[in-house]
């Protein structure tokens, strides 16, 4: 009987998995196959160009343009309420998918918990005992259950928008598949910043008190002359905080979609079908490698966060 | 050499030499998170969490330097 379960466990398993390695396997002939097309296409228009002097400007288009990643591309425009501008641009599209996909699995999770978890829960309880015990509990002293609702909650948003942005998606001009996220747009990343700043200046002043927190920025150890160099000295990298927070997840995300796009455009950039096929495999394990940067990026936001408002709780330096 | 030149060579060697501390930084960095980690097995999970910390802020600073060459390129 039980080795009877076990087999059939093990044959789904197997199934499961094979199921998993043919939609890789799809996926990855699917962007070969439009890179080939793309590639033939520029051949095709780039004919009259002499064999000598590749064609330079159909390269070029196809190429990765950075200064779109800050365009404001309107989708969808909608009337503006006052000074604000409810048009949906590709940057909010992304914010919508993403909440989308965070409320879908929180219902999905909280209607079938179970005592004896499925994968999916057990990943859930992963994320969950990861941003408690492994990001909240071991960097923060005090106020662990006031602030994980807000770390763990930025490490959520911020790790399935950045997946989010691994699947190409058509949202480039006229409905190109590209790669894109929420979080490589400098305003989301500056707000999720900004959050942390101010959480991290309001956490400091609830429990200290306006004047003993700001007093406490040049330790009490410190010799009397050189408090207030010290105390500027830490005022300016508060302001600096918000720069790096902000514009570390900004420039990882841009930096790794422009990287993708690159590698995935591999067969126009060299004008060879054999090196295309070649460097799919090339393609793949970068790709692999930005689906870690994207967890990287949310933990360290998380981590850095926690260690911000842990320090602005416990001013002993 | 014309602006434009100027403008491509600053930007290579913004990233280049921009990307030169963080490498040898974070090189150093995991080399001695490693080997405290061969040496105390037991605290690897707390080793390793701040070991991502030091990434985090070390690798900040080669983004700042990709973040001058995009500016060089497409905004100067």
């Amino acid at each position: 009987m039980t080795t009877g379960i076990q087999q059939n466990r093990c044959r789904r398993s197997i199934a499961r998995r094979s199921l998993t390695a043919a939609a890789l396997a799809l996926l990855l002939v699917a962007l070969l196959a439009g890179n080939l097309a793309r590639l033939a296409a520029a051949s095709e228009s780039a004919e009259p160009t002499p064999v000598g002097e590749p064609a330079a400007g159909e390269t070029k288009e196809e190429q990765f343009d950075v200064a779109k990643e800050f365009e404001r591309e309107v989708l969808v425009a909608l009337p503006s309420v006052g000074p604000v501008d409810l048009s949906i641009t590709k940057g909010v599209a992304y914010l919508l998918i993403t909440l989308g996909v965070i409320c879908v699995g929180a219902f999905a999770v909280n209607r079938g918990v179970k005592m004896q978890p499925g994968r999916f829960q057990v990943m859930m309880e992963a994320i969950y005992s990861l941003t408690r015990d492994g990001i909240v509990g071991s960097v923060m002293k005090s106020g662990q259950e006031t602030w994980f609702p807000y770390i763990g909650s930025a490490f959520v948003f911020i790790l399935v928008s950045n997946l989010v942005g691994l699947i190409p998606l058509p949202f480039a001009e006229g409905h190109q598949l590209s790669f894109y996220s929420a979080t490589a747009n400098l305003n989301v990343a500056i707000m999720l910043a900004l959050c942390t700043f101010l959480f991290t200046h309001y956490a400091g002043i609830r429990k200290n008190g306006l004047a003993r927190y700001l007093v406490n920025w040049a330790p009490a150890s410190a010799p009397t002359v050189l408090k207030p160099p010290i105390w500027a000295i830490h005022a300016i990298s508060e302001i600096f905080r918000l720069v790096s927070l902000s514009v570390r997840l900004f420039a990882n995300m841009v930096a790794g979609h422009a990287i993708l796009a690159v590698f995935f455009a591999m067969a126009v950039v060299f004008q060879s079908f054999l090196a295309s096929v070649v460097l799919q495999g090339g393609s793949t394990l970068i790709y692999l490698f930005e689906v870690f940067v994207a967890f990287i990026q949310a933990f360290i936001f998380a981590i850095l966060s926690a260690v911000y408002i842990g320090g602005a709780l416990d001013q002993d330096h | 050499m014309d602006a434009e030149a100027a403008k491509f060579m600053g930007a290579g060697i913004a990233m280049g030499v921009g990307a030169l501390g963080p490498g040898l930084g974070l090189g150093l960095m995991i080399g001695k998170a490693l080997e405290s980690i061969a040496r105390q097995p037991e605290v690897s999970g707390e080793i390793r969490t701040t070991m991502f910390i030091g990434i985090g802020v070390t690798e900040a600073v080669a983004l700042y330097a990709f973040v001058v060459a995009l500016i060089l390129l497409f905004v100067a």
